[in-house]
């Protein structure tokens, strides 16, 4: 019998070869090859544009490739359709995959293929609740009301019930594509456990993510595509997150973080004592003028809550917020905008940038005060602005007219910031900035907020990319349960210090202690 | 990203060209339609006609909710604001006041209505919906009472001031002054909307709202401010109407409710983005003041001139939205 595990141990379950994929003149796809191990989690990274969510499509039947293979549990297709996939045993969990909003969990588990009591064209209820009860308890230890709406449900529940219609059929193998864009951490652990737990169910799982540390995290294997191709298939144990950055981008690690020795200016963001009932307590910090502060803690900690504070969407409870020496009161975004404060939030899509507008006016929505004399816009020298920043931070759009919608995840990002610059803001509140931004764009915002802190500005990062975080940044605070209960030196701290410190392990120790 | 490589430039660029001139290209094949087949629809006297009669008035209305559809919400009660307007100068007018005070005291009795909805949607946080329905009906009871139960009231020709009767029916130059004053509403609503920083924000908000509030812009204030002006430029038509007909009739201005939402939304398929915009709000309320006379004229009954209106916000909306479509797959 050892004989045949050890076939299939080596059995790809999925394979695609030298796969072509031309979309009109451009190639998304040049030659490039995938194979996952049966009962392996197997993580697929690359750029946006490397070709990623091409491959996908092509696996999920939704293109069909010009050139190449696609192999499934040893036999070669050709024509797939999404049905087709699905019934060969391929189930896809994508964060935009719709259910219907106002079903119920029971409804929307089993639509389309609901059971029948025999031989009637009654649906069997009673075995939907059994079923979906029965999978939601053992995989998720959960009790989902059968009776809820999708809509009631959170951004976890939502991926729950997906991955929980996907089990319903008994599934070979499980693609995840970016599946912890819309979770809290928590939640993407209770995930990544899952995922863990599936994998030595038998399951095959193929994961898609921009988060590195996850990759390395979760997979035993992963490929790295770039440009089309894939250029590296290694094993996880043998390579580190840094190792797959560079090689998404094909650059040295030391590029990957750059930094600039700053002389630090006199301060410039005071917080004495700030407090907010109930999120956080007592925070005492100061930035300088050309600092670059870092923030770091879990969900909860208060750290985000402390960056909503200063700029005007909470309203602290306590304490004093001082710039330059005077006393401010940010009640409001557009008070603290007046302070030269400016926030680039974490969910982009939704408060960052206005999608419907175009990259000119997302550019000077945020200082439309300079583009107007009398309330009358001046729209020539909002695209001359436009065109300035869009050369100033290469974003990488079709013109100073296009829809933000168009432009890819990075360059919204560096829109978000550029509407800021416009408005010539100073102190940057930057919540999560390389979220969802493929690693080419990372780079270049590092160097951004590097060059803003060169010419004079204060920036706070609240980040939980901990190589991110003392890459980029002097020091890092850390916070645990609503105050900062730690400060590194960024040069002279490992990622696992603070990790610790964030995790709350140094902190339970001293109390069991 | 890979996928925003594909594309055709050329194609989509055509696709959208044509679709943005589908309102244009209605309005001239209707137009030609009614020329061919009722004689009397393209003489002089007709067509000034459509235009004061019907095209002025309805323009106002449909301009003031233009604005609030731009602000990504709908006012009900555009209705309710006329008749306030028409209540307050009738009111004043019989009560001796000059005709300028008559017209301040309607503009400021509209006003009140779009303070009330801002208060509603801004202050409270109503959805804009339910919060002009709202004032549609607390309006109508509003002048059930004032009236007796919704009676007329006259202006007795005796206590018709001669400036009065101009506004109704005299003119500057030869064109007749409710086409003027319209043409003057359009033109500012036109500056506001496109070219000042108010209107910017006022779109941008229609468009993602918590953007707006996210760039340090009062977003309340900007929607407060939306829904008084509003209010304000559908008083204007109802000042018109009244000097036409000198009289008030309780609730009657939520005739021009409907048409208005209509010309509205048609509008917004002349915009690549499908944004809410004046010349095309404008034109969808030409297309639709000709549709109701040309039918009129062509000895259509009367109760066709709703279906004839139905299918045309399909038509042209159905275009708006493979318009749409295209310039999203773009």
């Amino acid at each position: 019998m050892a004989t045949s595990v050890k076939w299939y141990e080596t059995d790809d379950i999925i394979s695609l070869s030298a796969i072509v994929k031309r979309f009109g003149g451009a190639q998304a796809l040049c030659g490039a090859s995938l194979s996952v191990k049966r009962g392996t989690v197997h993580g697929l990274v690359g750029q946006n544009g490397a070709g990623k969510s091409t491959l996908i499509k092509l696996l999920a039947g939704l293109h069909e490739a010009d050139e190449g293979e696609i192999e499934i549990d040893g036999i070669a297709y050709t024509g797939l359709s999404p049905q087709k996939v699905e019934h060969l045993g391929i189930h896809f969990i994508h964060q935009d995959r719709l259910l219907v909003p106002t079903f119920t969990v029971g409804e929307a588990l089993f639509l389309g293929r609901e059971p029948r009591i025999a031989g009637t064209p009654f649906l069997d209820r009673k075995l939907m609740r059994q079923k979906s009860a029965d999978i939601l308890d053992r995989y998720f230890g959960l009790r989902l009301p059968n009776s809820a709406l999708i809509d009631e449900l959170t951004a976890a529940e939502k991926q729950i019930v997906q991955i929980t219609r996907a089990l319903l059929d008994n599934p070979k193998v499980l693609v995840f594509d970016e599946p912890t864009a819309t979770l809290v951490r928590r939640e993407a652990e209770l995930l990544f456990k899952l995922i863990r737990r599936l994998r030595d169910e038998g399951i095959t799982i193929l994961y898609i993510s921009h988060y590195l540390s996850e990759i390395v995290d979760l997979c035993d294997t992963v490929t790295v595509l770039r440009n089309g191709r894939d250029v590296a298939t290694l094993p996880v144990r043998e390579t580190s997150a840094k190792e797959i950055g560079a090689l998404m981008v094909n650059r040295d690690i030391a590029e990957l973080y750059p930094k600039p020795k700053i002389a630090q200016g006199s301060p410039f963001l005071e917080l004495e004592g700030l407090g907010l009932a109930n999120r956080y307590a007592d925070v005492s910090l100061t930035l300088h003028r050309g600092e670059v502060l870092g923030l770091t803690g879990l969900v909860g900690s208060g750290a985000k809550e402390l960056l909503r504070t200063l700029f005007g969407l909470e309203t602290a409870t306590s304490g004093a917020v001082v710039v330059e020496g005077d006393t401010v009161f940010p009640a409001s975004p557009a008070a603290a905008a007046a302070k030269r404060l400016a926030l680039v939030p974490e969910d982009r899509r939704r408060d960052g940038v206005a999608l419907d507008l175009s990259v000119t006016e997302n550019t000077t929505l945020a200082s439309l005060d300079h583009f107007s004399r009398a309330g009358l816009l001046d729209r020539g020298a909002e695209r001359r602005k436009a065109s300035e920043l869009i050369e100033r931070l290469q974003i990488k759009t079709d013109s100073v007219g296009a829809l933000v919608r168009t432009l890819s995840g990075g360059n919204q990002q560096k829109v978000a910031i550029a509407k800021w610059l416009s408005r010539r803001s100073e102190i940057y509140l930057l919540d999560e900035p390389s979220v969802g931004v493929d690693i080419a764009a990372k780079v270049e915002i590092y160097t951004l907020i590097g060059e803003l802190a060169q010419r004079g500005a204060g920036i706070i990062v609240l980040s939980s990319d901990i190589d991110e975080l003392l890459g980029i940044t002097d020091r890092v605070l850390v916070f645990f349960r609503g105050r900062i209960i730690r400060e590194f030196i960024s040069t002279k701290t490992r990622p696992d210090q603070v990790l610790a410190e964030l995790t709350g392990a140094n902190e339970t120790l001293r109390h069991v202690g | 990203m890979a996928q925003s490589s594909f594309k055709a430039p050329s194609f989509t660029v055509s696709v959208r060209g044509l679709a943005r001139y589908a309102l244009v290209a209605v309005f001239v094949v209707v137009f030609a339609i009614f020329s061919a087949i009722a004689p009397a629809f393209l003489s002089g006297a007709n067509l000034l006609s459509v235009l004061v009669n019907n095209f002025a008035l309805l323009a106002i209305v449909a301009i003031a909710m233009t604005f609030a559809v731009a602000a990504g919400g709908i006012d009900l009660s555009v209705g309710t604001a006329i008749d306030f307007a028409s209540f307050a100068f009738v009111s004043l007018v019989l009560a001796g006041q000059p005709i300028p005070l008559a017209i301040l005291g309607g503009l400021v009795g509209a006003s009140l209505v779009g303070l009330f909805n801002a208060i509603l949607i801004s202050g409270v946080g109503i959805s804009p919906f339910l919060a002009t329905l709202g004032t549609l009906f607390v309006g109508r009871s509003a002048q059930q009472l004032l009236t007796n139960g919704g009676n007329p009231v006259y202006l007795p020709p005796s206590s018709v001031p001669e400036a009065f009767r101009f506004l109704g029916h005299g003119g500057i130059a030869g064109i007749p002054v409710p086409f003027v004053v319209a043409f003057g509403v359009i033109a500012g609503a036109y500056l506001i909307l496109s070219h000042t920083r108010f209107g910017r924000v006022v779109l941008a908000t229609g468009i993602q709202a918590s953007v707006v509030r996210y760039s340090g812009i009062a977003l309340s204030r900007y929607t407060a401010a939306t829904y008084v002006l509003v209010s304000a430029i559908a008083a204007v038509a109802g000042l018109i109407v009244t000097s036409t007909v000198t009289v008030y009739i309780p609730s009657s201005g939520n005739a021009f409710l409907l048409n208005a939402i209509g010309a509205t939304f048609i509008g917004t398929t002349l915009d690549p983005h499908g944004r809410p915009n004046i010349p095309g709000t404008v034109l969808g309320v030409l297309l639709l003041s000709i549709v109701a006379n040309g039918l009129l004229l062509s000895g259509l009954n009367f109760y066709w001139q709703q279906v004839a209106t139905g299918l045309l916000i399909f038509s042209v909306l159905a275009i708006g939205f493979a318009n749409r479509k295209a310039a999203s797959r773009a």
